[in-house]
């Protein structure tokens, strides 16, 4: 029973810390974690619409855009936080209360209630200043952020020991991470690829999160190609084995 | 009161294994306090890391009972993007001790000035070991993992130090990595000589020092 208070404080300091770290230092504090990647997804749909005028989805641009653009934040902002979370917080991993899977449940929890306020914001806005009503579907929009959160925390617990382990590992991962952006269905929908390319687009999970997500937004939408299956095999199977590596290298990661 | 059942611990750096304890076992006693004693690079610190819990043994055990605090340096275990303060509030925090009674305390005991709400990586080292100091004797421990700390700092510290030691001294006990052999004879009773691996354990810490003065002679 012990135990888990320890962790509980300790999970909590951490949160405190992570965020006093983070936005402390500025003026306004928390409020710059939403506004800042809600005035980037505000200024990115913004961009996008000049040049594709008509959304492959609905009637809005904007609308199409931000969806596509927050699903891919639940994962991309989570493992992009997540990867660190060991290595940042490694002088307080010498107080041996302070567990290395502490400062990851921190993070997590920071990072998505962060993403999903963000979320809130930019969605709500979208959706409030639109003409046309729009009918939500919260299990399909649930779901998506749930996976995608899963599979990030996956992602990024295998990232934790093996950046560790092998610097040339994290060279690779940030040169294969970063065209993901653009394979995986934000502003282009998967269901209008020819045949032999749909399926290697499809290989992606971040595509079905994405096209999960947006079920939850177009009631109307088929999501051809959508596995929902495919995605919780390949989310689960992630953070078992981000579980997996993180446990059997608890001492590395202590001592490192 | 701590013990070591056939604890083996090897240091591994790029490659090269070298053994810090090797099949030890061994029992510290409450109401003793210990000096750890051993060339350069035996391992002691990595030794207390190890009684803290901060880092793992390959086999055997090492069991605690009473509160033992973190090893206690002048590296010290400050995040250094974080304030005074705000290292102070965490441990608070993670020690379940009254956040603001311990701030005051340390407040006051560290003597930082302004600097206690500036980020650690801006501090001396005199100034991280007044602060690290001045933080665990604000918590309540039954044994303080002390590792060269006393070393550091002024007179006006080092007496303020020896003063809180004398009135912890009461109630904990510590262990002490210390290379200078007086501050060891000052603090503590009993001694333990760390050497190739093996921990020999003296009831009388004159006899430590003498058997460590023994082995820095041979080599």
């Amino acid at each position: 029973m012990g135990y888990f208070i320890t962790h509980f404080r300790v999970v909590g300091a951490l949160l405190v810390r992570e965020m006093a770290t983070r936005f402390g230092s500025k003026p306004g504090g928390y409020v710059w974690a939403l506004l800042d990647p809600a005035a980037h997804i505000l200024l990115m749909t913004v961009i996008f619409q000049a040049i594709a005028r008509a959304p492959a989805l609905g009637t809005s641009f904007m609308l199409f855009f931000a969806t596509g653009y927050i699903a891919f934040q639940f994962y991309q902002a989570m493992t992009g936080y997540l990867n660190a979370a060991v290595k940042a917080n490694k002088a307080l991993l010498s107080y041996p209360n302070v567990a290395p899977i502490d400062t990851i449940v921190a993070r997590f929890v920071l990072q998505m209630g962060t993403t999903s306020l963000v979320a809130f914001i930019v969605l709500g806005t979208i959706v409030a200043t639109m003409r046309v009503d729009t009918n939500i579907h919260w299990p399909s929009i649930l779901e998506a952020v749930a996976m995608a959160c899963l599979f990030g925390l996956g992602v990024a617990m295998v990232n934790c020991v093996l950046f560790l382990k092998y610097p040339l590992y994290e060279q690779i991962f940030t040169i294969v991470n970063r065209p993901l952006f653009l394979i995986s269905g934000v502003f282009f929908l998967p269901d209008s690829i020819p045949a032999p390319y749909r399926d290697l687009v499809l290989i992606n999970p971040l595509v079905h999160i994405i096209m999960g997500f947006r079920q939850g937004f177009y009631p109307e939408y088929r999501a051809i190609g959508l596995d929902m299956d495919y995605l919780y095999g390949i989310a689960f199977l992630t953070w078992f084995a981000g579980m997996l590596l993180f446990t059997i290298s608890r001492k590395t990661l202590r001592n490192e | 009161m701590i013990r070591f059942e056939q604890a083996t611990k090897y240091a591994r750096t790029k490659g090269i294994k070298k053994p810090i304890i090797e099949d030890a076992s061994l029992t510290l006693n409450r109401g003793k306090s210990v000096g750890l004693l051993g060339r350069n690079g035996a391992g002691k610190s990595t030794l207390l890391r190890l009684i803290a819990g901060a880092i793992k043994l390959d086999s055997g055990r090492i069991i605690r009972r009473g509160k033992i605090s973190w090893p206690l340096g002048f590296q010290g275990s400050f995040q250094p993007t974080m304030t005074g303060e705000q290292n102070v509030r965490f441990v608070a925090r993670i020690y379940g001790v009254e956040t603001e009674r311990l701030i005051a305390y340390v407040e006051d005991f560290a003597e930082l000035g302004p600097f206690f709400k500036a980020p650690v990586g801006t501090y001396s080292s005199g100034m991280k070991a007044r602060l690290a100091f001045g933080l665990s004797m604000g918590v309540n421990f039954d044994y303080y993992l002390v590792d060269e700390i006393t070393a550091v700092g002024d007179t006006n510290f080092k007496k303020k130090c020896q003063a809180v030691f004398e009135t912890k001294l009461q109630e904990s006990d510590i262990i002490m990595v210390s290379h200078s052999t007086g501050t060891i004879r000052d603090y503590c009773d009993c001694g333990v000589v760390l050497e190739k691996g093996k921990m020999t354990y003296y009831e009388n810490v004159e006899d430590a020092i003498r058997a460590h003065n023994k082995n820095m002679k041979e080599s």
